[in-house]
């Protein structure tokens, strides 16, 4: 046996395994729990979580969790940790004043912007009860036209959503906006998102933090691929599809359409496709529908179907379409996400109606790229 | 359930706890670690575990079959029924919408082509792999290098064993086989080895690989034509070290896991980025598939027993193939060209006898001249390979004459980018050092060190959890 080969018996084993399993524990109390939140409502949720809780509460004199906030706080201020999410939370647990930016964040200037001092939540518009459900949307929807910019202005769009917009949709836009002029796209999106698990991401807060400085003229929104589950708000459990989760979500859709509205932004909602499993068609379906309800009853914002564009005669999903003249797979492997030559024909109709609102004036177009986790 | 995750690390430490103490019950625990690898995959899908039953209890009754036969054209037959058999099943998941994409693209190129709405099957998490080692099974038992009785059970936990299940290293019959046959040895566990393989899987994987993937990789391939030179050679040198930390980070960890449980793997990865040449990169990079592919395509198909050319062409038939394996797609194609491409130069280029070549090779500064040479053409192919069109990929390439700066290489871009390719250089004396320091520590100071370690990985880490690259295959 060489110098650095050992050989442990099952009891050593066991015992180096039971001092990691109770230190990683103590360790990783605070973690444990920012996990056990982020499962979706069900069995495994509702053992996980009361355990790790307790756990957190019980460790909580060691003082080991601010050892994890201080050391997160720590890489923000180096520039290595891009997460605002983690760093406004370790910022709050450890009261520290919030300094720099990280500064792997691109053009997100130094000096944090003032909305990320405390957390803005934009109320939603007031009214007396909610919008009754419209009914699906239509398979193919007309894109009205809408105000101009000034000349000499270019057109900034932002690209905002979970990875139903990061996924294909996003990427086609980007390489295909350069032949458009006058156009400026931003990439404010974040694969795994949505808006029913505020305490996962919070749109409300993130929003503000990844724009930053800028303010877009057009808000291109694909959200809502991860919201088919059921959460918790105040300690109320809200089964998806149940009349109650309905009302929560359109408060939510609501809020989030405000929000994306605020700085006078025109929005595109664009709908999420069929999808492939029958059961998650569904439950996009009930989405699609509450979003197209809040949609309907804004002034501004403007609903884009991509059923009659992705899906079949029926708006059912379809595998395969016509793409410039070929064959081509629209869809992702997966059945949910866009293919690129999926993306192309939603894009298809999107860019050239941006682009025909503009005025005269030819700058060339580019692409910042903002604050993207 | 991918391994970096609190759920795999309670589903592992289950498995543990019940395996060790049911080790005297050789089959017992054959058993249990067959149902918690069915559990594991069941996890992912529930409706693809049939499958992975199917395919391995066929390479099971095919490859006892021949075992049990004592004709050679008969054996011979069951063989090629049985590589059939699973060639089909990987061919319908797997390529079916690139055949039929190809062939109405060619279509349309002498007319029109018509629109077909039909059924695209789902790919099954890790289908490559074990259809790989259901033929590796059947291989084996032909060429007789499996020589104990096969039994049912230690061929459906060879092909179904959840450390290797989805990404693996593809473990031999011939070698694994005897594994599950012997009793494990409760006395043997090479605890400090497997506890710094953990480690480091994990730290290549959540903290080099992800951070590269989500701050430099995936922004550049997503939108080339937004980025210039710095940024576009940064990425493609970050796709390099993104999809090797994310490989080797998993392998290492079923190497790990496998440990822990008394099995040994084999090594899959030897610093690549080190090799001086294609042919000794590939005896680095992805050890198991290149030695299935030499063992089970390039040899059969005649290896360099029939003369140069017929060598050329059988080692761009194996890369070729080895290409499309990795995808459905016409860029992986292209990518495992390159790579028979680089062999073949590689063979001309060691057998000229030019007296320039000669004087070339004699310099002194060669073999480094030759690693960075390695490594940049490795890259190229790397942008085939990480590029979902072939329209991505030439931007790349188109924008690496573009000037400008690498506005993405901030410091941890630039830290984990300079880990994942240079600290493959690092001597295996300090690695060794290492391990014998761990060893020198008793075990319990070994789970300190586990504990602190996962915990700095997971501070210092991206959030969420990227999927391995590897699933995808």
């Amino acid at each position: 046996m060489r110098g650095y080969q050992r050989f442990s018996t099952v009891k050593q084993m066991s015992g180096g395994m039971g001092v990691f399993v109770v230190l990683a524990l103590l360790l990783e109390s605070g973690g444990l729990v920012n996990w056990a939140q982020r499962l979706e409502l069900g069995p495994e949720r509702t053992c996980a979580l009361p355990l790790v809780m307790a756990l957190h509460r019980g460790v909580g004199w060691m003082g080991l969790e601010g050892l994890r906030s201080d050391a997160i706080v720590e890489l923000a201020r180096i520039g290595w940790s891009d997460d605002p999410e983690a760093i406004a939370k370790a910022r709050e647990a450890s009261s520290a004043v919030p300094e720099v930016a990280s500064a792997s964040q691109g053009t997100v200037p130094k000096t944090p912007p003032p909305t990320m001092k405390a957390k803005v939540r934009v109320a939603p518009t007031p009214r007396l009860q909610l919008q009754p459900l419209v009914g699906d949307p239509p398979l193919l929807s007309v894109l009205p036209k809408i105000p101009g910019v000034r000349p000499g202005r270019t057109r900034t769009v932002a690209l905002v959503g979970d990875s139903m917009m990061a996924v294909g949709l996003s990427s086609t836009l980007l390489r295909e906006s350069p032949k458009y002029e006058d156009l400026e796209l931003v990439k404010v999106f974040k694969s795994g998102s949505g808006l029913a698990r505020p305490e996962v991401f919070d749109w409300q807060t993130e929003y503000p933090a990844m724009l930053g400085a800028v303010r877009p003229d057009v808000v291109l929104v694909a959200i809502g691929a991860n919201d088919g589950q059921g959460f918790v708000e105040d300690g109320v459990t809200y089964e998806f599809g149940s009349a109650e989760w309905v009302a929560m979500y359109e408060r939510r859709v609501e809020a989030f359409l405000a929000l994306l509205e605020a700085g006078g932004a025109t929005v595109v909602w664009v709908e999420l496709p069929p999808m492939e499993s029958d059961a998650y068609d569904a439950r996009i379906a009930l989405i699609n529908r509450i979003d197209y309800a809040v949609v309907k009853s804004s002034r501004k914002a403007v609903w884009y179907s991509t059923a009659g564009l992705v899906g079949d005669a029926d708006g059912q999903f379809k595998a395969y379409g016509e793409v410039y003249g070929t064959m081509a797979r629209l869809r992702k492997q997966d059945g949910i996400h866009l293919s690129d030559d999926g993306a192309v024909l939603v894009a298809a109709k999107l860019l050239p109606w941006l682009a025909a609102q503009q005025t005269s004036a030819q700058i060339p177009s580019r692409v910042r790229k903002v604050a993207e986790p | 359930m991918l391994f970096p995750t609190v759920e795999y690390a309670v589903f592992f430490l289950a498995v543990l706890a019940i395996a060790w103490p049911l080790a005297k019950y050789v089959t017992g625990r054959k058993i249990f670690l067959l149902l918690a690898s069915y559990v594991f995959y069941g996890l992912w899908s529930w409706r693809y575990v049939p499958l992975l039953i199917l395919v391995s209890l066929f390479a099971a009754v095919m490859a006892q079959a021949i075992q049990r036969s004592g004709d050679t054209q008969r054996r011979r037959r069951v063989l090629v029924v049985g590589v059939a058999g699973c060639l089909l099943v990987l061919a319908y998941y797997k390529y079916t919408s690139f055949v039929l994409l190809s062939a109405m693209g060619l279509w349309g190129l002498v007319g029109r082509a018509p629109v077909w709405n039909l059924p695209a099957p789902f790919l099954p998490l890790g289908i490559s792999f074990f259809v790989f080692h259901a033929i590796s099974l059947l291989g084996d038992v032909y060429r007789e290098k499996l020589r104990e009785d096969l039994h049912l059970l230690d061929a459906l936990l060879y092909v179904a064993f959840f450390p290797q299940l989805i990404a693996g290293p593809i473990l031999r019959a011939s070698k694994f086989i005897p594994q599950l046959m012997r009793p494990c040895d409760a006395t043997k566990i090479r605890v400090n080895r497997a506890f710094l393989l953990i480690l480091a899987g994990l730290f290549k994987k959540v903290i080099i690989s992800n951070t590269l993937a989500t701050r430099l990789v995936q922004p550049v391939f997503a939108a080339p034509a937004d980025f210039h030179r710095g940024d576009v050679l940064l990425a493609i040198y970050g796709y390099a070290a993104e999809i090797y930390c994310d490989f080797s980070g998993y392998t290492d960890i079923a190497t790990g896991c496998a440990m822990l449980l008394g099995y040994r793997f084999p090594r899959n990865f030897n610093a690549p980025y080190t090799a001086t040449d294609p042919r000794d990169f590939w005896q680095r990079w992805h050890i198991s598939l290149s030695t299935w592919l030499r063992d089970y395509l390039y040899i059969p198909l005649g290896g360099s027993r029939k003369g140069t050319a017929s060598t050329y062409a059988n080692l761009m038939i194996t890369m070729l193939l080895g290409g499309l394996w990795h995808g459905a797609s016409w860029t992986f194609v292209v990518w495992g060209g390159l790579q028979g491409v680089f062999l073949v130069g590689h063979r001309l280029w060691a057998g000229s006898s030019s007296a320039a070549v000669l004087r070339l090779r004699g310099r002194v500064w060669w073999p480094w001249a030759s690693r960075v040479l390695l490594f940049h053409a490795v890259c190229l192919g790397w942008v085939f390979f990480r590029s979902p069109t072939f329209g991505v990929a030439d931007t790349m390439l188109h924008q690496l004459g573009v000037s400008g700066s690498a506005t993405l290489a901030s410091r941890p871009v630039v830290v984990t980018l300079v880990i994942g390719i240079f600290g493959q250089y690092a001597p295996r004396m300090w690695r060794r050092g290492v391990e014998a320091m761990m060893a020198r520590l008793p075990v319990g100071v070994n789970g300190l060190v586990l504990a602190l370690g996962v915990f700095v990985i997971e501070v210092l880490g991206p959030t969420g959890v990227a999927p391995f690259i590897y699933f995808q295959f």
